[in-house]
């Protein structure tokens, strides 16, 4: 009995929990007169796809949709670019001034991403990278959680492997692309996934960089959804549906990567 | 590994060397620069005139600036003691043996994957006063409309509500690799010894799973220090800037009115805060552990 109880309130809890998201659905396959109601309907009365076809057809929603995604895979394959080589070298090379730049490139984790925004428009304005999309992205390269996760990972990788190829005359490079990047692909999995789903959720600096609606990120595009469809919460939802459409098929797809890198990692977004 | 007559200060400045490029731009630079331009009067375009302190000592008479530094306050205390005890429930039902644990880490976690503008979104059209779900159960009970987001009292509240459906689910994941640490050989003699869940919740798990928390305590404040888009897109800071918070503020004031040099300052400030306070927890969770 105690039991049965126990049990049909975490179900209760679970349902409460999981209900903004039903209602998220719900929300989006109704018309717009039957959102704007003051009876309670739990499921819709004429359920239809037509705020879709509307999100699609009459928004920019695909402009942005296609904005983040190239920020986003730009972002993703640049991180482990820069990032891959400079944890093998915390990681596996001796050299001198190590510990100091371990911890200059660790500290970069503590600035808040706000004192930078002034400084880097500024940058941005003389760059010409204003209202562009590597604008909006190259930000995010310099900071070094991706380092951390990669660098616990190369540790383990055992230094016989990579004195045996020492021995047959291998150099650092080739070391690095022949045995260091094949037994390393997991963790740098978890660092492609995790600043995958970073950049696309990323909000302040592509808020300031673009000004052009045409080139807004996901993000930015349905935040001001509200401002330009006033009412229309059918039409809002069903965009922020779509909006969310990648990271349900990441997190299909890769949960328990995406749950390891935080855990390892303890990074928030 | 060092091996002879190789090369490794030279291996390791190459290898490092990529990523210190975009440091060096990207974060070393803006870090000094921003500094520099907080002691000007810097519009968008131009460089204004050296202003020495004076963008420091306006920031004490400027009461924007202190209301904002509050709400952002409130929002700390707010968020963080409830996302931390929702966080380590969340991970004592996961890590228990409930049937449920599966589904309940996918339901707990899945809003976290979600952006904060559709987090906002969301909740402001759950909170709306008139249609939302919210005020229509409320209504369905017989009660009175709550303005979730327009009652000045509530709106600070609604926003740290849906940050809590937002964000339980990261704390849960740091709380459950914490006590999924704690050896099982404890909780086995603990039974042994007859102890029933409660003892065993208060005499084993939490006292052993506090670094976790203290790590988990630390991310939060930090994070709930930095909130802005939850805020953006659910009041703009309204009503009347009852939820303006600082982050808010400095953009406002770099990008609507064009105040580069006030709004760097502020931002120095902030991150002297968040800085304060991460060394003081720091400090206490060292001192915690020796």
């Amino acid at each position: 009995m105690k039991k049965i109880l126990l049990r049909s309130f975490e179900v209760l809890i679970l349902l409460i929990w999981i209900f903004p998201l039903a209602w998220l659905v719900i929300t989006s396959i109704q018309l717009e007169s039957d959102v704007i109601s003051s009876t309670l309907r739990l499921w819709p009365r004429n359920p239809t796809l037509e705020n879709y076809r509307k999100a699609f057809g009459s928004t920019q929603i695909m402009h942005w949709m296609a904005n983040s995604m190239t920020i986003s895979f730009s972002t993703m394959i640049l991180t482990l670019v820069v990032d891959a080589p400079i944890a093998y070298a915390f990681a596996k090379i001796k050299f001198r001034g190590k510990e100091i730049l371990f911890w200059a490139v660790m500290a970069g984790m503590m600035v808040p991403f706000q004192v930078l925004i002034i400084p880097l428009y500024q940058q941005f304005n003389a760059f010409g990278l204003v209202d562009t999309l590597a604008g909006a992205m190259l930000p995010r390269l310099a900071m070094p959680v991706g380092i951390f996760i990669l660098k616990q990972f190369f540790e383990g990788i055992p230094s016989a492997l990579e004195e045996a190829a020492f021995i047959d005359g291998a150099n650092r490079y080739r070391i690095f692309a022949t045995i260091i990047v094949p037994l390393g692909k997991a963790a740098m999995a978890t660092v492609i996934i995790l600043s995958f789903i970073n950049a696309w959720n990323d909000f302040l600096w592509p808020l300031i960089v673009i000004n052009d609606t045409a080139r807004y990120t996901i993000t930015v595009g349905i935040a001001n959804f509200q401002g330009t469809h006033g009412t229309d919460y059918a039409l809002i939802m069903s965009g922020a549906l779509i909006a969310s459409i990648p990271q349900f098929i990441f997190y299909a797809f890769f949960r328990k990567k995406i749950i390891a890198g935080i855990a390892m990692s303890g990074i928030k977004g | 590994m060092a091996i002879p007559g190789n090369k490794d200060t030279r291996d390791g400045i190459i290898f490092a060397l990529p990523f210190l490029l975009v440091y060096l731009v990207f974060m070393v630079f803006p870090l000094g620069f921003g500094l520099f331009i907080s002691f000007f009067n810097w519009d968008i375009l131009s460089s204004g005139a050296f202003a020495g302190w004076a963008n420091y000592r306006r920031l004490f008479q400027d009461e924007l600036f202190f209301s904002s530094l509050w709400h952002t306050v409130e929002f700390v205390l707010i968020t963080t003691p409830v996302l931390m005890v929702l966080g380590f429930s969340m991970a004592l039902l996961v890590t228990g043996n409930s049937p449920l644990r599966k589904v309940s880490e996918n339901v707990f976690f899945i809003p976290y994957i979600l952006s904060m503008t559709v987090v906002g979104t969301l909740w402001a059209w759950l909170m709306q006063r008139d249609y939302g779900l919210l005020n229509q159960i409320v209504r369905q009970l017989g009660g009175e409309p709550v303005g979730w987001l327009t009652n000045p009292k509530q709106a600070m509240w609604s926003v740290g509500i849906a940050t809590y459906w937002w964000t339980a689910g990261f704390n849960m994941i740091l709380f459950s690799a914490g006590i999924k640490q704690i050896s099982k050989e404890i909780y086995e003699s603990s039974q042994i010894d007859g102890a029933n869940y409660f003892q065993t919740l208060f005499r084993i798990t939490i006292p052993l799973v506090k670094p976790t928390a203290a790590l988990c305590l630390i991310l939060q404040v930090i994070a709930s220090f930095n909130v802005f888009g939850q805020v953006y897109v659910m009041t703009g800071g309204g009503p009347h800037g009852r939820t303006r918070v600082l982050t808010q503020y400095i953009y406002e004031a770099g990008f609507r009115y064009f105040k580069m040099g006030y709004s760097a300052a502020m931002a120095y400030i902030l991150f002297l805060i968040i800085l304060v306070i991460s060394v003081i927890q720091y400090a206490a969770l060292g001192k915690e552990r020796s």
